[in-house]
């Protein structure tokens, strides 16, 4: 049986996934991710979930994000002026550019564009 | 009131402070401690690419590293008190050494379930005698106790996984009962007395004799045993090996693996060991 782990570095941080661990049960599967996934790594938890237990969408079976030009859902407010003065609207635009452009390449991929 | 007959308080004496008398007892607790993690170690590794799935072997694996790091700190004390590395483990005569003869037997190709009834036996008897430590008077062996019993829940916590999972199974638990027959007598070598017990308690190092803690380990390990449908033999009446192993006297295995262990020293000659370790303890 595979159990896919989640490793969390600090506490409230989100738990990633690092991997996952053959196991017979749960138990089994907490110490083997134990030593697996956390014994050289900073770890303040570490989750193990059945991989029968997730739920899986994938880009086969979904258009994820539409297949229209979104650029006009941009936040487009702040254009003109220097951003840099709040980093969390550079940041913010640098990501949905990054978004995009993605975002494109896929679209043409798939010939799409 | 302390009468002058009591030990040394918890953590109270250094090096400088020993008597001659209280560090030849100090030498045989360590060599005792280091010798079992040491050999123990050495077997456990022999497991590395044949354990049954990828996950137990790198489980058992980080369980040996782990016990060579345990060895490392008892005989850096060993050092401390004018030891070589050398001394201590790579020309060290072979009937020199003093580890119980429980953790010097070779395992059978498919003894999975000898390795399983090892470590827990071994690691239930780890942590007893650790905890018997973490009140020594011995300052520098105090320090380091506790890191060592913080490692030692995972290794019990393996053994007695698996422990219960081969125990459920009509095979399996075929191949535990005949590892429990063949270990158990050896296991009883952990708790071989000591001449020097006396000094050892006298002088703080240890507060609980041998005795009782070998009477803890046998409440803690044959009702859980039994309660796997094991069945463990009865520990004063079951036929003993000539060898003790803590006075020196070894099975022929462990002259094998002592030849295996130190061939690469010998080959290389090197003027003195390569120390791997890079922070303190």
């Amino acid at each position: 049986m595979i159990w896919e782990v989640f490793r969390q570095e600090k506490p409230g941080e989100y738990h990633r996934h690092v991997g996952d661990v053959h196991a017979p049960d749960r138990e089994m599967a907490k110490l083997f991710a134990q030593i697996q996934h956390a014994r050289r790594m900073q770890t303040n938890s570490l989750w193990v979930v059945p991989q029968s237990e997730i739920g899986e969408v994938d880009a086969e079976e979904a258009a994820f994000g539409g297949r229209t030009d979104k650029s006009y859902r941009w936040a487009m407010t702040y254009n003109d002026i220097d951003a840099s003065f709040a980093k969390e609207v550079e940041d913010s635009e640098a990501e949905q550019r990054e978004a995009a452009r993605k975002r494109r390449e896929q679209l043409e991929s798939e010939g799409e564009v | 009131m302390s009468g002058p007959e009591e030990p040394p308080a918890a953590a109270s004496l250094d090096r400088d402070d020993l008597t001659p008398e209280q560090q030849v007892a100090l030498e045989e607790l360590l060599f005792r401690l280091a010798d079992d993690e040491f050999v123990h170690a050495e077997r456990l590794t022999e497991w590395q690419i044949f354990a049954p799935t990828i996950e137990s072997d790198l489980a058992l694996a980080n369980v040996a590293q782990d016990e060579f790091g345990h060895a490392r700190l008892w005989y850096d004390l060993l050092q401390e008190l004018g030891y070589s590395e050398d001394e201590c483990i790579w020309r060290r005569s072979a009937d020199d050494w003093t580890h119980a003869t429980l953790v010097e037997r070779p395992f059978a190709d498919d003894g999975w379930g000898d390795a399983v009834v090892r470590t827990y036996l071994y690691d239930v008897a780890e942590r007893i005698r650790l905890e018997a430590l973490v009140d020594t008077s011995y300052a520098p062996l105090a320090d380091r106790v506790g890191k060592a019993l913080a490692e030692e829940e995972y290794h019990r916590e393996h053994a007695l996984s698996w422990l219960e999972r081969l125990a459920s199974d009509e095979d399996a638990h075929e191949r535990l009962q005949a590892a429990v027959d063949d270990l158990f007598p050896h296991a009883l070598s952990l708790w071989y007395p000591s001449e020097r017990g006396d000094a050892i308690r006298a002088a703080g190092f240890r507060r609980e004799p041998v005795a009782a803690m070998r009477e803890e380990w046998l409440d803690t390990v044959v009702p859980t045993l039994e309660g796997y449908g094991l069945v463990v033999p009865e520990p004063d009446e079951v036929a003993r090996p000539e060898v003790r192993g803590r006075d020196g006297s070894h099975t022929d295995a462990w002259f094998d693996l002592r030849e295996a262990f130190t061939a690469t020293h010998r080959e290389v000659d090197f003027d003195r060991p390569a120390r791997l370790r890079g922070e303190e303890a």
